[in-house]
């Protein structure tokens, strides 16, 4: 490759334009739509929005013009460079050495013109590339990925035959999709409903807009499961968007990953880089005996690890045959934990009961018909107890860490005790006097197995067993 | 367990603990003052003293818990701490995982001459504080030095 700088692919024009106009869509739409709340949607505030979207598409367009041509990269022995920018220019130079994969994604558009993103990856393999090309052709991603791997005879650009390899089925991703369960996906709803009403309120009057208001619990109850439905359904549609198509496959010593409706995304994991497996059972899928499969990915050097979907969705009977066929490194029994003590279980149950009872009681004292929460919160909150004590559990075999725990959903970590970052024995005062403790194994930013409540004797010897070794 | 790590901070981190909780407490003793003359008998009385009792009581026992509990040292393939005012914890850093370390001094420190060793791996950072500058200088650097020829754990 010519260490020439040279422009993206002319398709990167249509790419840069779209995304000008989706950062400006959001503020645009918000401008139109309370514009036409305010003065009614006549004529004149459709002419208004249509100029509105005329004159946004005209303007994306030249950004996008403007931004591909002042975009240039170019190849060296040293690495792969970027350069962009008109008034402050931005170069951002990674050494091949750095580079943990190429990553590759390709929108709607991006297939029209047979262009592809992308997207260098030194670290975890989270979110974008440290450098992102967005339109490249087949032949120079090929070429790319060649030069990478003649930096490193362990991993072959493009195997040929997966060893092992499985597919997301369409029954499977509705399933997934259904069960998904992503409750975040309400924040925006519900920050778009506030900026609604708030506009809404400026422009009629305060008697009115406050009749607007649920008056009897009933209808806050009814607002709520609106609200709760909406989010489902948002969810279900992002999953679905997110891993149609979904597809894991071992090529040699890497797994990649291929996912997308809309946007095409191929990424490539480094088997080496795998630190964890969780296997995660949701609220939705738990009862349905369903999991989804996360992993902790290393970084490179100085960067943090990254939590990435390994599989969406899989009978938990089935998780053991997917791992020893797609990563025998970490594969082990789900089963066959170890209990906590019996002491253990007021301990689980004590804390969000005692939650659930301020919190009624608080409701009670402000409202005055609070009865019926408190009534229904705290036998739920023993419930909730009850079940994260029995689903508790740890094994430390060959070196091989399985632990499990209830928070918001069921996780079973998979890890060796090797591949830790560090390990925790904590005990508070209260765990003194019942003879219990906290071991906590951090494999990542956001991954650790924790066993909390254990007797004391029994962590002391996990933490000494985990430490073995290391001195 | 075997082998609690057995280095201890510098003996002037008391004093710095000592005066946290003094300007901590310090400032309740202050809200609680103002607050106890919107109350009237018994609860006024138990807003002034309340606040005044806990102060002398974590000036004088919570620097002395801490130091007691806070152990560290640096073995070959491991960084172990140990510490703790009420909850106890012991923590295990394979030197292989650690990612960089650094010394750092805030004011207090540097009026008193301490530094903190800051220990950064790819899940999170751990803490030495309260060191004697030269001590956290010559901890930075033999983490530093035993890096490369660490093992995997």
């Amino acid at each position: 490759m010519s260490p020439e700088p040279r422009r993206l692919h002319r398709a990167g024009i249509l790419v840069y334009a779209l995304a000008t106009l989706r950062e400006a869509a959001i503020p645009l739409l918000a401008v139109f739509v309370v514009g036409g709340l305010g003065g009614g949607f006549d004529e004149r505030a459709l002419l208004r929005g249509a100029g509105f979207a005329v004159a946004g598409t005209v303007f994306a367009s030249i950004a996008g013009y403007v931004r591909w041509r002042t975009t240039t990269w170019w190849v060296t022995g040293e690495g792969i460079h970027r350069r962009s920018g008109v008034v402050s220019i931005k170069e951002t130079d990674v050494p091949l050495g750095r580079i943990q994969s190429l990553d590759v994604e390709q929108g709607p558009l991006q297939r029209l013109f047979g262009v592809h993103s992308l997207h260098v990856q030194t670290g975890g393999g989270g979110a974008k590339g440290e450098i992102v090309l967005e339109a490249l052709d087949l032949e120079q991603v090929r070429e790319l990925r060649a030069l990478v791997a003649a930096g490193r005879p362990a991993e072959v650009a493009d195997a040929p035959e997966p060893d092992a390899e499985r597919r997301l089925s369409r029954p499977a991703l509705l399933v997934a999709a259904l069960t998904a369960g992503q409750l975040g996906v309400l924040l925006p709803v519900l920050a778009a409903a506030g900026q609604l009403s708030q506009s809404l309120f400026d422009e009629r009057r305060g008697e009115e807009a406050i009749g607007l208001l649920p008056d009897a619990a009933g209808e806050w109850v009814l607002a709520g499961a609106v609200l709760l439905a909406l989010a489902w359904v948002l969810s279900t549609l992002g999953s679905v968007v997110a891993f149609a198509g979904f597809t894991v496959s071992r090529e040699g010593e890497r797994l990649r990953i291929r996912r997308g409706l809309l946007a095409h995304r191929e990424a490539t994991v480094p088997v080496g880089r795998v630190r964890a497996v969780e296997v995660v059972e949701g609220v939705l899928r738990w009862p349905l005996g369903l999991a989804a499969l996360r992993m902790e990915v290393i970084g490179h050097a100085d960067e943090p690890t990254a939590a990435r979907m390994l599989f969406p969705l899989i009978a938990r009977r089935d998780v053991r045959a997917f791992l020893d066929e797609l990563l025998p490194e970490l594969a082990d029994d789900l089963d066959g934990l170890e209990p906590l003590p019996r002491r253990a279980h007021a301990r689980y149950v004590l804390p969000p009961v005692a939650v659930a009872a301020v919190a009624g009681a608080l409701l009670w004292a402000l409202t005055g018909a609070g009865a019926w929460a408190l009534a229904l919160a705290v036998p739920a909150a023993a419930a909730y107890g009850t079940l994260a004590f029995r689903a508790a559990g740890w094994r430390l075999e060959g070196g091989r860490l399985v632990t499990r725990a209830l928070r918001l959903a069921r996780v079973t970590l998979l890890a060796p005790a090797a591949h830790r970052e560090s390990h925790t024995l904590s005990q508070t005062p209260l765990q003194r006097r019942g003879d219990l403790a906290d071991v906590r194994v951090a494999f990542g930013k956001q991954t650790a197995a924790s066993v909390r409540h254990l007797d004391a004797g029994t962590a002391a010897r996990l933490w000494e067993r985990i430490a073995a070794g290391t001195r | 367990m075997s082998a609690e790590p057995s280095r201890a901070l510098a003996p002037a981190a008391r004093w710095v603990w000592r005066a946290e909780q003094a300007l901590g407490w310090g400032v309740a003793v202050a809200i609680a003052a103002v607050v106890s003359f919107q109350l009237d008998g018994v609860l006024a009385l138990l807003a002034r003293v309340l606040p005044a009792v806990a102060l002398v009581a974590c000036v004088v026992v919570v620097p002395r818990l801490r130091w007691r509990n806070w152990r560290w040292e640096v073995h070959p393939q491991a960084v172990d701490i140990r510490h703790g005012t009420l909850t106890l914890r012991r923590t295990l850093i394979p030197i292989v995982r650690v990612q960089h370390v650094e010394t750092s001094r805030d004011l207090l420190e540097r009026w008193l001459g301490l530094a903190t060793v800051k220990i950064h791996t790819a899940a999170g950072s751990h803490s030495i504080p309260l060191l004697l500058a030269a001590d956290a200088g010559e901890v930075r650097d033999r983490i530093a030095d035993l890096a490369p020829a660490a093992d995997e754990p």
